[in-house]
């Protein structure tokens, strides 16, 4: 039982890394500089990208997407981690599973668009008063006649400025509670649709987070994705992946590559007389991170392989959105205390990582949510996560 | 016509290079392999050739151990149409030297009969430079080495060669043997499609012997050692203090 890497998973890994690192790169600092990618650029990294096969790899091939299994996409978004949030959307695509409930006329209008990259998705859950309790929404669709009036606001909306539509959450019988509320597909420029403020953020410069407002927005059932009633439902059986790919696996790329500059400094770096990596106590620093990479990788690439196998690992999604979360942040943090005055200054990318990272304990579940669900399923006598021989 | 690409399976460029602590050699025990970036130019080459036309068909070869089929598959992912692998060596540390590697593709183009055959000018591992021009010397046809620019022009090519002067450019009649250098081209990156399509695509192979090529070592490495340490230098206050040390050093 091992996890022998292929010849095909290493020449994709090539190209992916090999192209992050020419063309992906060199972009960053700009975006860090300006806080935004122009759009010329965006386009023209999408065209390169998406004549290589790049873009939505997740998605199967009957959808036009790349069809990588589960074990396949964490390795490619891994070495995604290696660069930043809003080149990672616009080179690869965060074309979400969730569009693959689109059904009949939706498959047209909505899912095959995101996957081809023409039209651009957010996933508008967050409300101000809703955001670890996805459940405790205000925002509300009320049936009038055969269509839905969609009332209410959003905030914290990634790539809200990009987006061409949006998966919104809204309650659409109060009497229900969490099965009283269903997912729509809004289009940017419908009536009563508009934009709010760009909030600026620690990190992950370049990508905007926007206030969405609702005021008295008219859909058809078409916008509806899914069965009314299960919108939360649909979104917990497909969002793990989503954490898997976009928080652990990214996460661990992420460590890794700064992992790989760390090593760089401690061995050329000298310090009376000898070289920071001969101090025992940076060695400890430097294999600390390595044993924890190596483990969070071990998990991931576990997980995934079950998932492939059609397993329910709901439990260890939560487990690597925390391990993966809090590698990349006791690394980078490393990261900065080995690279010392040039770790804080902002000549080097470090602080940036640093940064760009905190924000992985917070979205797609805090660590201390997904801590509960972990704890909360061992304690109701399922202990697979961390006991296999008792399953 | 037919373009013929030995790729040589190589230490990756990227990696730091150790040296065995006996001296026999550089350690290559769980270190990255990959093509030889002089080859991967040269496969690019052979499918740009492809795509405008003057190419039909790229065949490519790797003689080695059996570890170079994935350097083949990577040639097969960017764009090649086929593959053939020698076995020549079980170890990895074995290498094939040049002679014996001339030989044996000289009998993969009697097989083969392609008009063109494009190599790398040298493998970054040990900087030959002599593989393509001891084939053109077995096989007697022309040879247009260190090129940085490949034309199709009827029966000849014309190739562009960085010399020490600059630039000559050459006509040469095909067959011909082409050694690309650095600045012939970029190559592409495999994309997922093609790594896909790559897996169904036919990869032989065959062994030295099948050749009747006889690769025994005929060098033999006496040592291999790390490039000097730099020294430390010093600073010096005025000009006549760096004259004086110039002397003292004996540089002056
Ligand atoms: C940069 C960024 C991008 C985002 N992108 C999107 C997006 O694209 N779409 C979208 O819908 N949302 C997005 N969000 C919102 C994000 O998902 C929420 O911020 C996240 O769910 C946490 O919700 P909250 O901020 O309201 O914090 P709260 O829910 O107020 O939680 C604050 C803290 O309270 C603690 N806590 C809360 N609940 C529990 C519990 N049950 N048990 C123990 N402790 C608990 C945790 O420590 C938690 O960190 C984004 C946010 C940010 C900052
Ligand atoms: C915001 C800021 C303000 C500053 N202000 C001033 C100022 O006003 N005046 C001034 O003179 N300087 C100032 N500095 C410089 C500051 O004092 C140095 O950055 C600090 O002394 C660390 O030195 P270094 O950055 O060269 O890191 P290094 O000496 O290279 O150390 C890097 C890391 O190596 C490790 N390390 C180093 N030596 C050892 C050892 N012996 N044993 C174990 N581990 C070791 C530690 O992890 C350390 O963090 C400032 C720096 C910053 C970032």
């Amino acid at each position: 039982m091992t996890f022998e890497i292929s010849y095909e998973q290493r020449m994709l890994v090539d190209t992916v890394r090999g192209f992050i690192k020419d063309e992906l790169t060199p972009l960053e600092e700009m975006i860090e500089q300006t806080g935004a990618l122009p759009d010329d650029t965006a386009r023209a990294v999408f065209k390169k990208s998406s004549a290589l096969g790049l873009y939505g790899m997740n998605i199967p091939e009957e959808f036009g997407g790349g069809g990588l299994s589960c074990l396949d996409q964490m390795m490619v978004e891994e070495q995604f981690g290696h660069t930043t949030d809003i080149l990672i959307r616009r080179a690869f695509g965060n074309v979400y599973e969730v569009l693959l409930s689109c059904t009949g006329a939706q498959v047209d209008r909505w899912l095959t668009p995101a996957v081809k990259g023409e039209r651009v998705c957010s996933i508008a859950f967050t409300e101000p008063g809703a955001g670890s309790d996805a459940a405790g929404i205000k925002t509300k669709a009320v049936r009038k006649g055969d269509k839905w009036v969609l009332s209410g606001m959003k905030h914290y909306i990634s790539d809200g400025s990009f987006s061409d539509f949006f998966v919104v959450t809204a309650v659409t019988d109060p009497s229900k509670g969490h099965r009283g509320i269903s997912m729509f597909l809004v289009d940017k420029g419908m009536p009563g649709f508009s934009l709010g403020r760009d909030q600026a953020m620690m990190g992950i410069r370049g990508t905007s987070h926007l206030d969405l407002h609702f005021d008295e927005v008219e859909l058809t059932d078409d916008h509806l994705l899914g069965t009314e009633g299960e919108g939360l439902k649909l979104a917990l059986s497909v969002l793990g992946r989503v954490r898997l790919a976009q928080v652990a696996a990214r996460a661990i790329g992420k460590s890794t590559k700064i992992l790989q500059m760390t090593l760089d400094h401690a061995r050329d770096r000298h310090q009376f007389g000898q070289s920071l990596g001969d101090f025992q106590m940076v060695q400890q620093m430097l294999a600390d991170s390595a044993i924890e990479i190596n483990a969070a990788r071990a998990a991931l690439w576990d997980c995934a392989a079950q998932l492939d196998a059609g397993q329910d690992v709901r439990t260890k999604i939560s487990a690597l959105k925390v391990q993966g979360a809090e590698t990349l942040g006791r690394v980078v943090d490393r990261a900065v205390q080995i690279y010392g005055g040039m770790g804080f200054s902002k000549d080097l990318p470090i602080e940036r990582y640093y940064r760009d990272a905190r924000i992985y304990r917070i979205f797609d579940g805090a660590s201390e949510v997904h801590r509960s669900v972990i704890a909360k399923t061992m304690l109701k006598g399922s202990t697979s996560v961390f006991d296999p021989w008792s399953a | 016509m037919k373009v013929l690409v030995p790729v040589k399976r190589v230490i990756d460029y990227n990696v730091k290079v150790r040296v065995k602590a006996d001296g026999s050699g550089v350690d290559l025990a769980n270190v990255k392999m990959s093509m030889n970036p002089f080859d991967e130019i040269a496969v690019e080459e052979a499918i740009r050739l492809k795509e405008a036309g003057k190419a039909d068909e790229i065949v490519v070869v790797s003689i080695g151990v059996k570890q170079a089929q994935e350097t083949l598959r990577t040639a097969l992912a960017m764009g090649a149409d086929r593959a053939i692998l020698v076995v020549a060596a079980d170890d990895v540390h074995t290498d094939i030297e040049p002679l014996a590697v001339a030989k044996i593709l000289k009998a993969v183009i009697d097989a083969e009969a392609p008009g063109l055959v494009i190599a790398g000018k040298q493998a970054i591992d040990n900087d030959m430079n002599a593989t393509g021009q001891m084939l053109a010397a077995l096989t007697g046809w022309s040879q247009a080495t260190f090129a940085s620019e490949v034309g199709i022009d009827g029966d000849h090519a014309v190739v562009t060669r960085e010399v020490d002067g600059g630039l000559q450019t050459i006509k040469v009649k095909l067959p011909a043997i082409i050694t690309a250098d650095l600045r012939l081209n970029e190559p592409r990156y495999a994309s997922l499609p093609n790594i896909m399509k790559a897996k169904k695509k036919p990869l032989d192979e065959k062994t030295a012997a099948d050749y009747g090529v006889d690769v025994t070592p005929r060098l033999t490495v006496v040592k291999t050692s790390e490039p000097p340490v730099r020294q430390a230098g010093i600073k010096v206050g005025s000009v006549d203090e760096l004259v004086a040390k110039l002397k003292e050093a004996g540089a002056l």
